[in-house]
């Protein structure tokens, strides 16, 4: 940026929209998809309804938990909130010891009650914080052995039931669940917050807090918001929690701790405060979830959970290490856009979901299902199979033909959807140049709504003649 | 403490409310001594000491306040006002105490007896004098303040409980200390740097099952443990070396190398058993002896890894004070910056910590499986946030700089005696646990508090 001064103008254009770009998101975006592409070789029956759906409710009270550290250690001091878990567990059990004995059963009084516990301890955390001024991490520990202790008190085994209402949820037959409207509000509502004044505070209080005391932003009634918001997360993960596990867990909970941090830290935040996001954050607790699921697939016996640890723990040093290079990265890309990133990432992900969702080896086509048994003795693999075998499904059993069918315009419209955004982006981007570069999106926009013209209109690309509105049906 | 040979010269108002609430505090004392039935002496004896003990301890207190008092002008509030404005947040608390002891007693039975009281006394003791005695050490008030708790706890739990002072639990409250003891020294070191170890419990966790799946594997137990020891020589050097490269993330990263040392070491100690995790063998006499409860040391029936602590503590405290390698380590602490202008290496301590962390970690694993005398990765669990309770507690900032290893001695002890007490007192291993997590609060900010914002700038 700074060998040009012909190109000024252009210079501040970049610099604002760099402002912007966080480049720590570089590596859990590509993190993100390598999973997803792996997991969808390994098992394509992810990218189905259910599959995705499923997966929403196993990974919601992660990334909840996720949000709910993240709001509180972006306030900084070092303010890593340990005693997530324990309190994560703590509203689950009182919530499931209250519903048994019949106090709370109206879903509103749920609601409220997770949300108003899970602030009305962050409050008095922040209180502590603020005005015995103990480190945060003493105080937080200090709540992890008292909130663990006490809900082993209050909940001495596993067990309970969780209001109907909340053990439907546990099903997940479908992506459009509550858990998943719960995600998704609980992300916008923190999009939104990010647009207020507030919220510049508080990241002006993470990064320094003594400049955000003396440019007179109020930084105890910072702290406090800042901590309200984290317990409204996670009385909101505790919520999920139920649903999940639709009953009372006193120690489960716990684990949540040293996974929502190891989550957050993967999602490119910074412990020491002033940096993070929902985005990083979802992605960081998403690439967890898919790390179990992608070892999941691969049959350890015995020893899985310790192979789940080993690539939990070298994950996230290597995440860690990858970090260091972002400093290069940005001397040479300066304007390195996340979104655009994610979007191109995106579009070779769904390349790979189609592959593997939709495209058939030939040669296994022929062969009968039943014949591809694991335990047979192994024929000699010919050359060209061996180097293009790992890549290729089995053959497609009739409940996956289905899949495939339902799949199909599922994954044309999402990639519609990419196009869009990458030719609006280019849009934005490229309008205050005098370029060819609109026209040439204009074209490519006109070639995608043509092939979606195609696809509606039951011409040859159509996957499915029969209804052009599968997309509304298989849901 | 010079300054305490005068008697404080208390105003009118602070003396009347001290009269007040100590003749309060004494006939609620009196009329549930009846209401118990005790005997009529009894009841007076206690009344006559609560009253006195209550009169001196305020003449005490406020008497620190009013010296400090005296050179601020005067005001144009009136005195009961100024004095209510001093001193609220001591009465305040002196109430909520009273309160607790008053609700404790009305709702357990037969709480309200001759040594909850003098309980109640020591604890209130033990504040006054820390709150009053605490501040003429500028340098070592925390070590002052955990010697008074430890002092304090070890009191009321000897009158409390039965067998409490005996030497069987005193040997057996040294035996534990002495495991977490070793195990802290780790987080000492690295927390002086400013740093965090959290892989301690893991690394813990590992040697413990490794050592045994080595000896299981015929490998002589001396070299066995050899082989561990610097196994976590090497693993603390990793740590350290990535620790320094990504400062201050680590809590994340040691936690993150925990997390792949014990699912690696697990990997390695199942393959080929249909176990999975679990390593079965036995552990040599030797090894049993040095952490069993009724191990001797040359004769002497003390489990001789008291011993080993002892010379560990000795070593340690003298090194850090007198050697440079130990002031080399409070000045990078400190200020990092001027520590590397007079070339003192930063990377250097760093692993060298991380590395004495990582040997003393894989040192009490195999401690534990002399102790246990089986192999189990979640041994080391509780230590992940034991450690760092220990040297919290006991005064090392956990930013660098500040404390030592004798002060972690005195935390690692009053975590011992606290959790020996609530076990003695019968409670449960949840109730202990909440309220260790209770009480680690009040006790680091009774010393450990930051300093105002407006006065950091």
């Amino acid at each position: 940026m700074s060998d040009a001064p012909a190109n000024a103008g252009l210079d501040s254009v970049r610099l604002a929209q760099g402002g912007r770009a966080n480049p720590f998101l570089l590596v859990p975006i590509t993190l993100f998809f390598l999973l997803l592409g792996l997991a969808v070789l390994r098992s394509p029956s992810l990218m189905s309804s259910a599959g995705i759906g499923s997966a929403i409710i196993v990974a919601t009270p992660l990334i909840l938990a996720t949000y709910a550290l993240m709001a509180s250690v972006i306030s900084g001091r070092g303010t890593v909130d340990l005693s997530i878990g324990p309190l994560i567990g703590f509203i689950n059990v009182t919530l499931i010891q209250l519903y048994g004995a019949g106090i709370l059963t109206n879903p509103i009084a749920i609601f409220a009650y997770a949300i108003f516990i899970g602030a009305l301890y962050q409050f008095l955390f922040s209180l502590i914080v603020i005005y015995i001024r103990v480190q945060p991490i003493i105080v937080s520990l200090s709540g992890y052995l008292a909130l663990s202790g006490i809900n082993l008190v209050i909940l001495p085994r596993p067990g309970g039931v969780a209001p109907q209402f909340m053990a439907d949820w546990g099903l997940g037959t479908s992506i459009f669940s509550p858990v998943f409207a719960i995600l998704v509000i609980a992300s916008i509502a923190w999009l939104l917050f990010t647009r207020t004044a507030f919220y510049t505070h508080l990241r002006l209080m993470g990064s320094d807090e003594r400049a955000a005391y003396t440019s007179g932003v109020p930084i105890y009634v910072v702290r406090i918001g800042a901590h309200l918001i984290s317990g409204a997360f996670a009385g909101l993960a505790a919520i999920t929690f139920t649903g999940l596990i639709s009953s009372g867990d006193p120690s489960q909970g716990t684990t949540y701790t040293l996974i929502a941090v190891t989550a957050l830290v993967l999602g490119g935040a910074s412990l020491a405060g002033g940096r993070g996001g929902v985005f990083g954050s979802f992605l960081g607790a998403s690439n967890l979830y898919l790390i179990t699921f992608v070892l999941a697939t691969f049959n350890f016996g015995a020893v899985q959970s310790f192979v789940t640890n080993l690539a939990y723990g070298s994950i996230l040093v290597i995440s860690l290490l990858l970090t260091l290079i972002i400093p290069f990265i940005q001397r040479h890309i300066n304007n390195f856009s996340p979104l655009l990133y994610f979007i191109g990432l995106g579009v070779v992900a769904m390349g790979v979901i189609l592959h593997a969702t939709n495209d058939r080896d030939p040669r296994t086509r022929t062969a009968p299902v039943d014949d591809t048994v694991v335990m047979q003795p192994i024929a000699p693999i010919a050359l060209e199979e061996l180097y293009v075998g790992p890549l290729e499904v089995a053959a497609p059993t009739a409940m996956e033909e289905e899949l495939r069918q339902e799949a199909g315009p599922l994954v044309l419209v999402a990639l519609l959807l990419i196009a869009i955004a990458v030719f609006v982006r280019i849009a934005v981007y490229q309008s205050n140049r005098r370029t060819i570069a609109p026209a040439v999106a204009v074209v490519v926009a006109a070639l995608v709504l043509f092939g979606a013209y195609l696809m509606r209109a039951g011409g040859p690309f159509a996957p499915n003649n029969s209804e052009p509105t599968a997309t509304e049906e298989s849901r | 403490m010079t300054t305490l040979a005068q008697p404080p010269k208390l105003g009118l108002p602070a003396t009347i409310i001290g009269v007040c609430v100590g003749i309060i505090l004494t006939a609620i004392g009196v009329v549930f001594g009846f209401l118990q039935g005790l005997s009529v002496q009894l009841i007076i004896l206690s009344a006559i000491a609560t009253l006195a003990a209550f009169v001196w301890g305020w003449r005490f207190v406020l008497g620190q306040f009013v010296s400090d008092a005296n050179s601020v002008p005067e005001g144009e509030t009136s005195e009961g006002r100024k004095v209510w404005l001093q001193f609220r947040p001591a009465i305040f608390g002196l109430i909520a105490i009273l309160a607790l002891f008053l609700v404790l007693s009305l709702t357990i039975e037969g709480f309200f007896n001759v040594w909850n009281v003098v309980s109640l006394l020591i604890i209130l003791t033990i504040i006054v004098l820390t709150r009053t005695l605490g501040r003429h050490f500028q340098e070592n008030r925390s070590a002052f303040i955990g010697i008074m708790v430890l002092a304090g706890l070890f009191s009321i739990g000897s009158m409390n409980i039965e067998g409490f002072a005996s030497a069987n639990n005193i040997k057996s409250m040294l035996l534990f200390a002495a495991f977490l003891g070793i195990a802290s020294v780790g987080q000492t070191l690295v927390a002086l740097l400013g740093g965090l170890d959290l892989s301690i419990p893991f690394i813990i966790g590992a040697a413990n099952v490794g050592l045994l799946y080595l000896i299981g594997l015929g490998v002589p137990p001396w070299l066995a443990v050899l082989i561990v020891l610097v196994i976590g020589i090497l693993l603390g050097v990793i740590n350290g070396f990535l620790s320094y490269k990504l400062q201050g993330q680590a809590l994340i990263v040691t936690l993150g190398t925990g997390f792949a040392i014990s699912g690696g070491v697990q990997i390695v100690t199942s393959i080929g058993t249909a176990y999975g995790g679990n390593v079965f063998g036995t552990v040599p006499n030797w090894l049993s002896n040095l952490a069993a409860m009724n191990g001797s040391t040359f004769g002497l029936p003390v489990p001789p890894v008291i011993c080993i602590w002892a010379l560990i503590v000795i070593v340690l405290i003298v090194g850090m004070r007198l050697t440079v390698y130990g002031r080399y380590l409070y000045a990078l602490g400190v200020n990092r910056t001027s520590a590397k202008r007079v070339m003192i290496s930063e990377l250097t301590y760093w692993v060298m910590m991380y590395a004495i962390s990582g040997f003393f970690a894989a040192l009490t694993g195999g401690l534990l499986l002399g102790w246990s005398g089986g192999g189990f990765i979640g041994v080391g669990d509780q230590y992940l946030f034991l450690t760092l309770a220990a040297v919290v507690v006991g005064g090392t900032s956990l930013l660098g700089g500040q404390g030592g290893y004798g002060f972690t001695v005195i935390g690692v002890l009053v975590l011992q005696v606290l959790s020996s007490f609530l076990i003695g007192i019968g409670l449960d291993f949840e109730w202990q646990q909440f309220i260790f997590g209770l009480l680690i609060l009040p006790m680091v900010a009774l010393y450990a508090r930051s300093p105002h914002i407006r006065t950091q700038i």
